[in-house]
């Protein structure tokens, strides 16, 4: 038996929990087929999230899954483009033609989607980004120039968080797009997934026993994202997501953090996403999206 | 006596690649210790930490370098520590760390004078201000150039001079990069 996982249309974090409930119980026992024939546009959380099911299958030794291709040229083109095809060869087996990635990416990505394995990769990831990012930010988002350094900031820390907590290698992508429905304006969108232990593994034998009953995904997140505690018992440990937070709230930014069945949101006035959203289908390791729109006019 | 080291100097010696960027806590560590080995060298007794070369300075490594270097001063050979060259980010960066472990620095600001990052009681933090304008207090001098009862000038000295943060020389506190 096969199972059939639809990738959604519009396939982004708010249509990311469909996408979820499609693998039913971790790991899938069956051979799976992610069908994305239908796929119309997916921002870089839902491409990653997708390379992290690859990379969680392979790491249970699940059989290889397939891939079917979307229909859509540019659809296709614009994801060869950002690399998703070249990662996803490896862990995917590609059903569908697959057109050949330009040299150069398109002028909105500020990081193709990127694996990150080690610490070395994090260095590789900022400077990468520092060649475009004033341009973007500032030039196209009305960003102070100073916030360009921030936003990296913001980057280095949440690829960390992978090398540190995860246990396993993740992935990493930024972009610039229009959230029409959301907001009407442009955001630049930084989205992290890794395929590991989760925040709920990873926070455990130092934080479970303070909530007690209450102890699961959401409160793990809880602890990791509003209090700024960390697996470590070092005292200067869990600072990169409180500086994380600083920075989304000088800029009206948010911060959306899934990991098994829960997601965590500090939510802008902009959004109406629930802070917390619990009993969500499960999927391995975290994702995180950090979202920074574009400065109204009269705020420049 | 001053010894200044470069960060961005350090950064390229340790990263063994041209990288202006500080970030991951294995870097951050790795250039703290080779800070610390330059200071076991050294007989001076402040380090004017240079961050000109650098481009970004992320959380962890503001943790590791900054943070940890002046916690090191509890246990080793205590040092002055003052940086130089940061940017507004990386300000707010070393503001963040330090006030997460209740340390200070002070930080040369070009075309200002020093100001102090991290955390102290306002009292200290107004007769910092005071020292630096003055180059150098006695807890009668801050009294009278805060309109202070004297025993409240001499604790928010007290409060500067346990922080590391000023240079004591019997009655007197001195700005540390006067000579």
């Amino acid at each position: 038996m096969t199972r059939v996982i639809e990738v959604p249309a519009h396939f982004d974090d708010r249509s990311f929990d469909q996408f979820a409930a499609g693998f039913g119980a971790w790991p899938p026992g069956e051979k799976l087929l992610v069908d994305a024939r239908a796929a119309q546009w997916a921002s870089p959380y839902g491409l990653i999230g997708m390379l992290t099911a690859g990379q969680a299958i392979a790491e249970a030794k699940g059989e290889r899954p397939l891939l079917t291709v979307p229909v859509s040229d540019e659809v296709k083109r614009y994801w060869a483009r950002v690399g998703f095809f070249r990662h996803a060869a490896e862990l995917f087996e590609l059903h569908g033609r697959v057109p050949k990635a330009s040299a150069t990416g398109p002028s909105d990505v500020l990081l193709d989607v990127t694996p990150v394995r080690a610490m070395e990769d994090v260095h590789q990831v900022v400077e990468k980004i520092s060649e475009t990012a004033s341009r973007i930010l500032h030039g196209e988002l009305g960003l102070e120039r100073n916030a360009t350094m921030r936003f990296s900031m913001a980057l280095s820390e949440s690829c960390q968080n992978i090398v540190e907590h995860a246990g396993t290698s993740g992935w990493v992508a930024v972009q610039v797009y229009t959230f029409r429905r959301r907001l009407g304006r442009r955001v630049a969108v930084i989205a992290v997934s890794d395929a590991g232990i989760g925040f709920r593994r990873s926070l455990e034998s130092t934080h479970a026993k303070r909530f007690g009953e209450r102890w699961g995904d959401g409160a793990a997140l809880e602890a990791a994202l509003i209090q700024g505690v960390s697996r470590f018992r070092d005292p200067g440990r869990g600072q990169g997501l409180a500086g994380i937070k600083g920075f989304l709230d000088r800029w009206k930014g948010k911060i959306s953090i899934r990991s098994g069945t829960a997601r965590l949101a500090i939510v802008p006035a902009w959004d109406d996403d629930l802070p917390l959203a619990d009993h969500l289908p499960f999927f391995p390791g975290a994702q995180v999206q950090i979202t920074i729109p574009a400065q109204e006019a009269e705020a420049r | 006596m001053i010894e200044t080291i470069r960060i961005g100097h350090l950064l390229r010696e340790t990263a063994l690649s041209p990288y202006r960027n500080l970030v991951t806590r294995p870097t951050g560590a790795a250039v703290r210790t080779r800070i610390e080995d330059t200071l076991s060298r050294s007989d001076c007794l402040t380090a004017l930490l240079d961050f000109s070369d650098i481009e970004l300075l992320d959380f962890s490594c503001a943790e590791e370098i900054v943070a940890k270097l002046l916690l090191a001063q509890a246990t080793g050979r205590p040092r002055f520590v003052v940086l130089r060259g940061l940017r507004d980010d990386q300000h707010d960066a070393i503001e963040q760390v330090l006030t997460h472990h209740r340390l200070a620095v002070a930080a040369m600001v070009a075309g200002s004078g020093p100001v102090l990052l991290g955390w102290v009681p306002p009292d200290a933090r107004a007769a910092f201000d005071c020292v630096c304008r003055l180059g150098r207090a006695c807890a009668h001098d801050l009294a009278a150039e805060l309109d202070w009862p004297e025993p409240r000038a001499s604790a928010a000295l007290e409060a500067l001079t346990l922080h590391r943060l000023v240079r004591p020389d019997g009655d007197l506190r001195y700005h540390l990069l006067v000579a």
